[in-house]
C-alpha cells in the first residue's frame, strides 16, 4: 500500500512538473451564430493533444498550459457544426483571445461518434445507423438507469433488462446479450451469465450513450450481433464543481383495485452527488449515490449504494492516464413474475420472501499517447467483478462469483489524406465460481484492423476484419473471423447515402454452457451443454440521411440480418444421468441451452426531427418495422414487436422546458410457451400493445441566481397497464420531482 | 399554451391535433384483471384414495390429475404431450404443484381449454427424476370393465363438467402402459 502511494505521488509530481513548461493560455467565448446567445457545454480542444475545456454557463472557456506555437483549435457541440480553427498561435505567457461563433444544425447530422469506427467521426461519415443520448436528454426525462433511457431510442426496446436493437435479442431468460455494451469503449457484460448489468453503470456521470445499430463484431468481438451501445463517462471540468441530483417519485394507485396491494403510498427516491475538478494536470471526479425504490409491486423493493471515481493524469500534452472505479451494492426483492393477472402486483407464492443481494464493481485503466498528430494509441484494461446470491426464507439458494478482465491495445494512424488505419489486439480472462454453473475459467484473444479510405472527396470506404479466439475451461478452443465493409457517399452538403455489411458473433456465456441445477427447475432437470457453438449474424444496411434546410433532418434505413445457431433454452426429452457419476441413465424432459434457431430479421426505420419557430419547439418521430422469421419452422420469432413508434415534442422558452414522449410497441406475437407452462406463469400469455405517454417539465433557476434546475415528470401519464416481459406488470403512473444543481 | 396554438398557421395547428389523436389512441387501459364472473370451462369432481394403499414417501414424488387428448398413452407420449406446443396433456394442480398426499379424498376444479379429453386420471411420479421410468397411472375416470376403459370427457366453451370422480388404489393401478 505504501509503495502504491509513492508511485501515485511520483506520477502526480511528474505530471505537474511536465505541465510547467513554456506555455500560454487561450481564452474566449463560444456563441450561437443565429441568436448570439452563449453556447453552454461546448468542447474546445487542441488537435493532437489532451488540452481541452468546456464552456461555462456564460459560454466562456479557458485553455491552460498551451504549448508555444501554432495550433488547430476544435470546437464541437451536439447540435452545432463542428469547427476547426487553424493557425492559432500562442506565445510564451501570452493570453490569446479567441471568440468563436458556431452555427447550429439539425441534431441528427453533426454529433461526433466514436463507437462506429473506434475513433472520432462526424455522424455523416459513419456507414451505419447511429443514435446518441446525451446526459441532458437523460436528465430531462428523469431517467434513473441506462436501460430506462434506452427505451426512448428509435428501434430499441427492452424486455425487462434485456436490450433489443431492431429485434436482435428477443428474450433469453436473462442470460447472454446479443447487444454489446461498452463502458468507455471496453466490454461490460458479466462474466458468469454474459448479461448486461445496467445498475452498475454510473448514470449520473454519463456524458452520452452511442447506439450503433447492426452487427459490430468486426471491431468489438463477441456479443455485437445486433448492435453496440457505448456508455461514455464524462470528463472532470477544469473548474471545481459540486453537482447533485435529488429526486423523489410517487407511484400512483394501479388502474384496478385488485392490484392495489399496499395500504400506504409507494415512493422511489435517490440522492446523487459528485465533486470534480482539476488540479494542475490531474483531473478528478468522485461520485456517490443512494437510491431506494419501494416499487409498485410487492417484494420488488430495492436499496442501492453506488460509488464512482475517475482520475485522469495528463502526464504531458500528448500522454494521459485515466483510472476509474465503480462499486455498487444492492439488495432487491425477488419478483420473477406475478401470482396471476388478478394479482398482477403480487409475486407468485414461492417468490414472496426471496431476496437477491449483489456486490458488483469495476476498475479500469486507460493510457493514451499521441506519438504525432497523425498517430496515437491507447491501452485500456478493465476488471469487472460480480458477486450475487439469492436467498429465500433464510436459505441461500444460488451464489455466483465471477471475475472478468478485458485488455485492449489500439492504434490509429492517419496515413495520409486518403487512409486512416485503426488496428489493435485484445484479450480477456474470465473466472466463474457458482453453484449453478460450477467453477470454470475462460480465456480469449483477438486482433483487428480497419482502413477508412477516402476514395474521392465524396466517397469513403471502410473495410475491417477481426479474428477472435476463445477457450472455455477444458472445451476445445474456437475461432471466428468477422469482416465489415461500409460505404458513405456525400451527395451534397445535406445528403449522405450509406451502405454497410458486417458480421457478428456471440460466444456462449459460461452460464449457458455449464448451468446445471441439482434442485431442478420446475421439476425438470437443467443440464449443461458443452457442445454449444457460437451464434453468428450477418447484417446489411442501406440508408440515407438528409437535412432539409437548417431545421429538419430525415434518416431512412433498410436493414436485413441473418442469424445462425441462435442459442435458446429448449425443453426436450433426452436420456441423461440424473447426477454426476450416476451409473443409471433415465429418459425424461430436460432444459438445456442449445443452438436451435436460424432466423432472419428484416425491416425499415425512419427517424425525422424537425425544429420549429427558431428552435423553440422540436418534434421527433421514429418508426421501426421489424419482420422477423424463425427459418427453422417458418414462424415469427419469439419476443419481437413488429412495430415500434416513438414520438416526442419539446418546447423551450428561456429557462422553461416542457416535453412529451409517446411510445408504441405492437403486441408481441409469439412468446415462449414452455416458460409459461413449466414455470408456471399463471396468465403468462396475457399481453397487449404498449402505449405510453410521459410528460416532463423543468425550470432553470439560474435566472433567479440559483444554479439549480427543478424538474417535474409524469411517467405513464394514462396509467396504462402492460407487460414487457411475461407476468411482469409495467410501472404504473409515477410522479417525479427532481432538483439538480451545479456549484 | 392554448392561446399560443390559436395563433399558429393552419398547417402548424395540425400538429397538436395529431398529438392529441395519438394520446386518444392510448386511451384504453391495456391489461385488466379478468372479471370475477368470467366463466372458465373445465371439469371437476372428487378423487377418492383407497385407505391404506398410500405408498411411502420415497416413491411418492409427484401426484397429479391428468387430462389427455390422446389415448392410449405410454410414458414417452405423456412427456411429449406435456411439452408439445400447444400441449395435448394437462396436469392439475400444475406442473410444479401436487395433489395433497395421504388424504382420503380431494375435490378439484380442473380448468381446461375446450376439447375432448379421451383419457382422464391420476398419475404418480415415483422416482426423483421426471422420466419415462418414473411415471404410472394410478387411477382413471372410466368404466370398471376388464380391462377398464377410460370415458372421454367433452369440455366445450360453455361447459364446466361436474361429477368426474376418480378412484385411486395405489396397489391396484390400471394396466400399464396406460
Amino acid at each position: 500500500m505504501k509503495s502504491f502511494l509513492h508511485i501515485a505521488l511520483l506520477v502526480l509530481w511528474t505530471a505537474t512538473a511536465l505541465g510547467q513548461t513554456s506555455s500560454g493560455t487561450i481564452t474566449g467565448t463560444v456563441k450561437d451564430t443565429e441568436t448570439g446567445q452563449p453556447v453552454v457545454g461546448a468542447n474546445i480542444t487542441l488537435r493532437g493533444s489532451f488540452i481541452g475545456a468546456a464552456t461555462d454557463a456564460k459560454g466562456k472557456f479557458q485553455l491552460l498550459r498551451v504549448p508555444v506555437g501554432g495550433h488547430s483549435v476544435i470546437v464541437s457541440m451536439l447540435g452545432y457544426e463542428r469547427l476547426a480553427i487553424e493557425g492559432v498561435i500562442v506565445a510564451r505567457d501570452q493570453v490569446r483571445r479567441l471568440d468563436v461563433m458556431i452555427r447550429s444544425v439539425p441534431l441528427q447530422t453533426e454529433p461526433v461518434i466514436i463507437t462506429a469506427s473506434r475513433r472520432e467521426q462526424s455522424l455523416q461519415e459513419v456507414p451505419a445507423s447511429v443514435a446518441t443520448l446525451t446526459a441532458r436528454m437523460i436528465a430531462d426525462r428523469n431517467n434513473i438507469t441506462i436501460d430506462e433511457a434506452l427505451r426512448y431510442v428509435p428501434g430499441v426496446n427492452m424486455l425487462s433488462d434485456q436490450v433489443n436493437i431492431r429485434g436482435s435479442t428477443g428474450y433469453s431468460r436473462g442470460v447472454g446479450s446479443r447487444v454489446l455494451v461498452l463502458l468507455d469503449g471496453l466490454p461490460y457484460t458479466t462474466g458468469d451469465t454474459g448479461e448486461i448489468n445496467w445498475e452498475t453503470i454510473p448514470m449520473f456521470e454519463v456524458e452520452r450513450l452511442e447506439i450503433v445499430k447492426g452487427a459490430g463484431s468486426a471491431l468489438y468481438g463477441s456479443s455485437a450481433l445486433g448492435g453496440v451501445i457505448n456508455v461514455i463517462t464524462r470528463e472532470a471540468p477544469s473548474i471545481p464543481e459540486l453537482r447533485f441530483r435529488a429526486f423523489s417519485g410517487l407511484y400512483d394507485k394501479p388502474q384496478y383495485p385488485e392490484w392495489d396491494w399496499s395500504p400506504k403510498p409507494r415512493f422511489t427516491s435517490g440522492l446523487l452527488a459528485s465533486y470534480s475538478g482539476k488540479s494542475g494536470s490531474v483531473s478528478y471526479l468522485v461520485s456517490a449515490g443512494r437510491t431506494v425504490d419501494e416499487s409498485y409491486r410487492e417484494n420488488d423493493a430495492y436499496h442501492r449504494w453506488t460509488l464512482f471515481t475517475k482520475l485522469k493524469v495528463e502526464i504531458s500534452n500528448s500522454q494521459s492516464l485515466t483510472v476509474s472505479g465503480n462499486y455498487v451494492y444492492r439488495s432487491h426483492g425477488n419478483f420473477f413474475w406475478w401470482k396471476d393477472l388478478t394479482n398482477a402486483t403480487r409475486p407468485a407464492d414461492g417468490q414472496r420472501d426471496g431476496l437477491v443481494t449483489s456486490r458488483r464493481g469495476n476498475l479500469s485503466l486507460a493510457y493514451k499517447e499521441f506519438l504525432s498528430d497523425k498517430f496515437f494509441y491507447t491501452i485500456k484494461g478493465i476488471y469487472f467483478g460480480n458477486f450475487w446470491r439469492d436467498d429465500s426464507l433464510g436459505r441461500v439458494n444460488n451464489v455466483s462469483a465471477s471475475h472478468l478482465f478485458n485488455l485492449d491495445v489500439q492504434a490509429t494512424y492517419f496515413v495520409n489524406d486518403i487512409h486512416v488505419l485503426t488496428f489493435g489486439v485484445a484479450g480477456n480472462f474470465d473466472k466463474v465460481n457458482a453453484n449453478l454453473f460450477g467453477s470454470h475459467p475462460g480465456v480469449g484473444a483477438a486482433a483487428y484492423a480497419q482502413d477508412e479510405i477516402a476514395v474521392t472527396g465524396d466517397v469513403k470506404l471502410t473495410a475491417g476484419l477481426r479474428f477472435d479466439w476463445q477457450k472455455v475451461s477444458v472445451l476445445k478452443a474456437t475461432a471466428q473471423v468477422n469482416p465489415k465493409l461500409g460505404l458513405v457517399y456525400l451527395h451534397d452538403k445535406e445528403t449522405s447515402l450509406r451502405m454497410s455489411f458486417g458480421s457478428g458473433f456471440r460466444y456462449p456465456a459460461i452460464g449457458e454452457i455449464y448451468i446445471e441445477s441439482s434442485t431442478n427447475v420446475s421439476q425438470v432437470a437443467v443440464l449443461p451443454n458443452p457442445d454449444l457453438k457460437s451464434e453468428t449474424s450477418v447484417s446489411y444496411e442501406i440508408g440515407i440521411n438528409r437535412s432539409v434546410g437548417n431545421a429538419m433532418s430525415v434518416d431512412l434505413a433498410l436493414f436485413s440480418s441473418d442469424f445462425e445457431n441462435l442459442i435458446e433454452p429448449s425443453v426436450q426429452i433426452k436420456s441423461y444421468h440424473p447426477y454426476p457419476g450416476s451409473l443409471v441413465e433415465v429418459t425424461g424432459p430436460v432444459i438445456q441451452f442449445e443452438n436451435v434457431t436460424k432466423a432472419r430479421i428484416q425491416g425499415l426505420e425512419a427517424v425525422i426531427r424537425v425544429e420549429w419557430w427558431k428552435k423553440f419547439f422540436s418534434t421527433d418521430v421514429g418508426y421501426t418495422y421489424t419482420w422477423s422469421r424463425d427459418l427453422a419452422d417458418n414462424t415469427v420469432l419469439k419476443f419481437r414487436p413488429r412495430h415500434i413508434v416513438y414520438t416526442a415534442g419539446a418546447f423551450s422558452w428561456d429557462e422553461f422546458r416542457v416535453s412529451a414522449d409517446f411510445r408504441y410497441l405492437s403486441r408481441i406475437e409469439r412468446i415462449d410457451e414452455n416458460l409459461v407452462r413449466l414455470a408456471p406463469i399463471v396468465d403468462g400469455e396475457q399481453r397487449v400493445a404498449i402505449k405510453l405517454v410521459d410528460i416532463n417539465t423543468s425550470y432553470d433557476l439560474i435566472g433567479l441566481g440559483l444554479p439549480i434546475r427543478a424538474g417535474f415528470s409524469i411517467k405513464n401519464l394514462l396509467n396504462y397497464s402492460y407487460v414487457e416481459l411475461l407476468g411482469n406488470l409495467g410501472p404504473v403512473r409515477t410522479y417525479f420531482l427532481s432538483l439538480e444543481g451545479i456549484f | 399554451m392554448i392561446a399560443a396554438i390559436a395563433t399558429l398557421p393552419l398547417k402548424m395547428k395540425r400538429l397538436p391535433i395529431a398529438a392529441i389523436t395519438l394520446l386518444l389512441l392510448s386511451c384504453d387501459h391495456g391489461l385488466a384483471p379478468p372479471p370475477p364472473s368470467t366463466f372458465k370451462p373445465g371439469f371437476g369432481g372428487t378423487v377418492y384414495f383407497e385407505k391404506g394403499t398410500w405408498p411411502g414417501p420415497d416413491s411418492l414424488v409427484g401426484l397429479w390429475i391428468f387430462a389427455s387428448q390422446e389415448y392410449p398413452l405410454d410414458s414417452v407420449k405423456v412427456l411429449q404431450g406435456l411439452l408439445s406446443s400447444p400441449p395435448k396433456i394437462f396436469l392439475y394442480p400444475s406442473f410444479t404443484e401436487n395433489l395433497p398426499f395421504s388424504v382420503d379424498s380431494v375435490s378439484y376444479s380442473f380448468l381446461l381449454p375446450p376439447s375432448t379429453y379421451y383419457y382422464v386420471g391420476v398419475i404418480q411420479q415415483f422416482a426423483p427424476e421426471l422420466s419415462t421410468r418414473s411415471l404410472r397411472v394410478v387411477g382413471m375416470y372410466g368404466q370398471s370393465d376388464v380391462p377398464p376403459l377410460p370415458i372421454p370427457v367433452v369440455v366445450t366453451e360453455t361447459d364446466f363438467v361436474k361429477g368426474i370422480n376418480i378412484r385411486v388404489n395405489f396397489r391396484k393401478p390400471p394396466p400399464q402402459p396406460f
